[in-house]
């Protein structure tokens, strides 16, 4: 029996791996379950932009990034969903309102001349800025880190409202010191990032304007060519370059409606900036189809009440196993507690977002788990009622179930694919949790069922008929 | 053999019509009166649902319950008088009205604050789907159903033989028309909806009903190769016999968890438990009395024996 005592340590290695996967990852509650708001929002055409391509849905979802981190909410998702639509998930925000206020607006882009004298204030204001905002990063952090300790949260929380405030306050110093501009992003037809020369670790962002646009970029950069005075480039009010013109536009400014802003970027800099500006440069508005916030407590009972039961479920079928079928129905019992555990560290492995619909998918996997198992039983009474050895039955028993098992299996699983090939949101939850369910439900029943079993029947003191079919002896 | 499957096929296929018909039935005075066949939820039609509770309730400080005529007449000074309206708990409401935007929402709820009090904010469920977002959501539950009969025929015709598959298909049918008809009804008469978590639960009882006739197809396949000479009527009420235990155990451990869950899970999964309660029981009905009896009719009624399928 030494090849079964091989697969019962690897089950045993696996369980402890699944104990230490679950120990070391927290779960990942879907906002029905912690309270949150979720908000799909779809990007409209307009007559400038007749068609959503995948290029203006990633620029539109990195501005609604951008708006979010504005926002300070930890850990916020902005994923997009479909060819046209952005999800957006919001832990913990109760008041979806804000929120669905500051998405819906177009970005605006905005280029505005600096006011004469203020370059020293400028720099100063920047690094302010730049301090600020160092400090927001590091307090979301810790707010994500913290996020089971309500006291220190608290205290972070108010750090980062009291944050907010400085930065906004910095943000309007910084806009006082520019010039109002009429140069906006809708004049702007395009941005992309190129370097500075072929092959070089430094690149620029090209921009190029219609013709208003770069009459009114020529007469800015005119006025401040020279100066050591910048233009400020401002996406929803907050300056995210300043670059300066050079004394050899002063005589016409730059003309032909293309710039080039130049500011140490790498590749990656550069390409952000190109979406971000190209993205705050299109007057595309956004529609909130969805809307879906659950409050905080809400969430809390609905735990409560489908873990109850599950949990009863689960307790109901372990105790039918074991008066049923016996001996091999512990046996099940066991496997069937291994699928528990070994099914949820895959949730976690897998990161799935565990959701209420989910958490049903799981439980009735839990059922569906024990469909394997059965056949495998009854197959072998039989086999056993037709006066096969112990040893032969439990062997045929496993061998000829098998073949139902895939087939009722892969069905299944087909179900699951269209599911989740063309479900959305949760129902795709839906699909890859019992997806999952089903690939350790054959593990279990193939491989811990059959190591179990064959090893029972290994030790002579286990080995009676009677525990694996009870009325075998009266069928005789 | 004490029990036939096949002596009485037209007392269960007869069950089986009466039930579906009833459905259809429903069914179609659903459709003349609410406009769908099953009466649609938020997910499918679009709208708005607000659930608030009163902040005093769990101080248990209210000092009067939430009275009805004033949410109402404040829905109708909104323009929303068409709104479907319910007190829950005494300190609760959940209002069901046509999409809201923003501003609407934000006036409302203050309307509201402002005559019955703070709601508390962790009590408080806020859904709004826009009415081409539902159109799509059911379009796709639709489409992934199609695709999910498509892909099972397809397997089991590789699987079995396209007969088997056929018939499989056909108790599918039986057991997504059975399911969705007894909602028509729950519709009709208890004013039960549909969500995005219906078409989840159908596509469940696809699975599952396949799954069950599989297992009952996988062993006329066996025992047709060790008897190929036996009558398919006789094959076909062997193999229901000899896999009758597993499909009463199986449907019993699938049911546990389910009526645990019907009994005291949430309101949110309380009807998707019982659809698939309803999908599972009809499920290993369809797979015993329907699929297996139509397929022994059939090739009894094929003039020269079918060489058995090949494994």
């Amino acid at each position: 029996m030494g090849k079964y005592r091989g697969w019962l340590i690897a089950i045993l290695v696996l369980l402890m791996a699944a104990t230490w996967v679950i120990v070391r990852t927290p779960a990942r509650l879907g906002l029905d379950l912690r309270g949150g708001a979720q908000l799909t929002l779809q990007v409209q055409t307009t007559d400038k932009v007749p068609q959503i391509t995948p290029q203006v849905l990633s620029a539109v979802q990195s501005v609604v990034q951008k708006r979010i981190d504005g926002l300070g909410v930890a850990e916020a998702v902005v994923q997009t969903a479909g060819d046209d639509k952005l999800l957006v998930q919001l832990p913990g925000v109760t008041d979806p309102e804000q929120a669905e206020r500051i998405l819906k607006g177009t970005a605006q882009l905005l280029f505005a001349p600096q006011k004469p004298g203020t370059e020293a204030q400028l720099q100063v204001e920047r690094q302010i800025q730049a301090q600020l905002l160092l400090e927001q990063t590091q307090l979301l952090l810790e707010q994500s880190q913290n996020a089971n300790n309500p006291e220190a949260l608290a205290d972070i929380e108010a750090k980062l409202a009291k944050n907010r405030e400085s930065l906004a306050a910095s943000q309007q110093a910084i806009a006082n010191l520019f010039a109002p501009s009429e140069l906006t992003g809708a004049m702007l037809q395009e941005a992309f990032a190129s370097p500075v020369a072929p092959g070089s670790p430094n690149w620029n962002v090209i921009v190029r304007f219609d013709p208003q646009g770069a009459e009114l970029f020529a007469r800015l950069t005119k006025e401040i060519a020279g100066t050591g005075r910048s233009i400020g480039i401002f996406l929803d009010d907050r300056l995210i370059s300043a670059p300066t013109v050079s004394a050899q536009y002063a005589e016409t400014g730059i003309i032909g409606g293309n710039a080039e802003i130049s500011g140490g970027f790498t590749a990656q800099t550069a390409n952000d900036l190109a979406i971000q500006l190209q993205g705050g440069a299109l007057p595309v508005p956004l529609e909130v189809v969805e809307n879906r916030t659950v409050g905080a407590s809400l969430g809390q009972d609905s735990i409560r009440d489908s873990l109850y039961a599950g949990v009863v479920g689960l307790v109901l079928v372990l105790v039918f196993m074991v008066a049923y079928y016996r001996l091999p129905g512990l046996i099940a019992d066991i496997a069937l507690v291994l699928y528990a555990i070994f099914t949820y560290a895959a949730f976690l492995l897998f990161g799935v977002t565990l959701t209420l619909p989910g958490i049903a998918g799981f439980i009735l996997s839990i059922g569906m788990a024990v469909d394997a198992n059965v056949l495998i039983f009854e197959r072998t009474r039989e086999e056993l009622r037709l006066g096969k050895t112990l040893y032969r039955s439990v062997e045929s028993g496993f061998d000829r179930a098998f073949a139902s098992i895939l087939d009722s299996n892969v069905t299944t699983l087909i179900a699951c694919g269209a599911l989740f090939a063309l479900g959305t949101g949760f129902v795709r939850g839906f699909a890859v949790t019992l997806a999952i369910g089903i690939g350790v439900s054959m593990f279990t029943a193939l491989t811990c069922s059959r190591s179990f079993l064959f090893y029972a029947i290994s030790i002579p003191s286990l080995r009676k008929p009677t525990w694996f079919c009870p009325k075998l002896e009266t069928l005789k | 053999m004490s029990f036939s499957v096949n002596r009485q096929r037209s007392l269960w296929w007869g069950i089986s019509l009466v039930v579906i018909l009833s459905g259809l039935m429903a069914m179609a005075i659903s459709s003349v009166s609410l406009g769908s066949p099953l009466r649609l939820g938020l997910d499918f039609i679009g709208g708005t649902r607000l659930q608030f509770e009163l902040a005093c309730s769990t101080t248990n400080t209210c000092k009067q319950p939430i009275d009805i005529d004033v949410v109402r007449r404040i829905l109708n000074q909104e323009g929303l008088g068409n709104s479907s309206l319910q007190v829950i708990d005494q300190y609760g409401i959940g209002i069901r009205t046509i999409p809201l935007g923003v501003e609407q929402r934000t006036r409302l709820s203050s309307a509201l604050t402002q005559e019955l009090g703070a709601f508390n904010p962790a009590q408080t469920q806020i859904e709004t789907v826009g009415p081409t977002l539902g159109g799509q959501i059911l379009r796709s539950g639709l489409l992934a159903l199609l695709v999910a009969f498509i892909g099972i025929t397809i397997y089991l015709t590789l699987r079995f033989q396209f007969d088997y598959a056929f018939f499989a298909l056909v108790a599918l049918f039986h057991d997504v028309l059975l399911t969705a008809g007894i909602f028509a009804i729950l519709g009709l008469t208890l004013g039960v909806e549909i969500d995005s978590l219906f078409i989840v639960a159908l596509l469940t009882i696809i699975g599952f009903s396949v799954n069950d006739t599989v297992v009952i197809y996988d062993r006329v396949r066996e025992t047709l190769k060790l008897n190929p000479d036996l009558n398919i009527k006789e094959v076909v009420d062997q193999a229901v016999v000899q896999t009758l235990g597993r499909s009463i155990n199986t449907t019993l451990t699938t049911l546990l968890p389910l009526v645990t869950i019907f009994i005291f899970g949430g309101d949110t999964l309380r009807f998707f438990a019982l659809a698939l309660i309803i999908g599972f029981v009809t499920g290993a009905y369809s797979s015993i009395f329907v699929a297996s009896t139509l397929l022994a009719w059939w090739r009894d009624r094929q003039p020269t024996p079918t060489p058995s399928p090949v494994t």
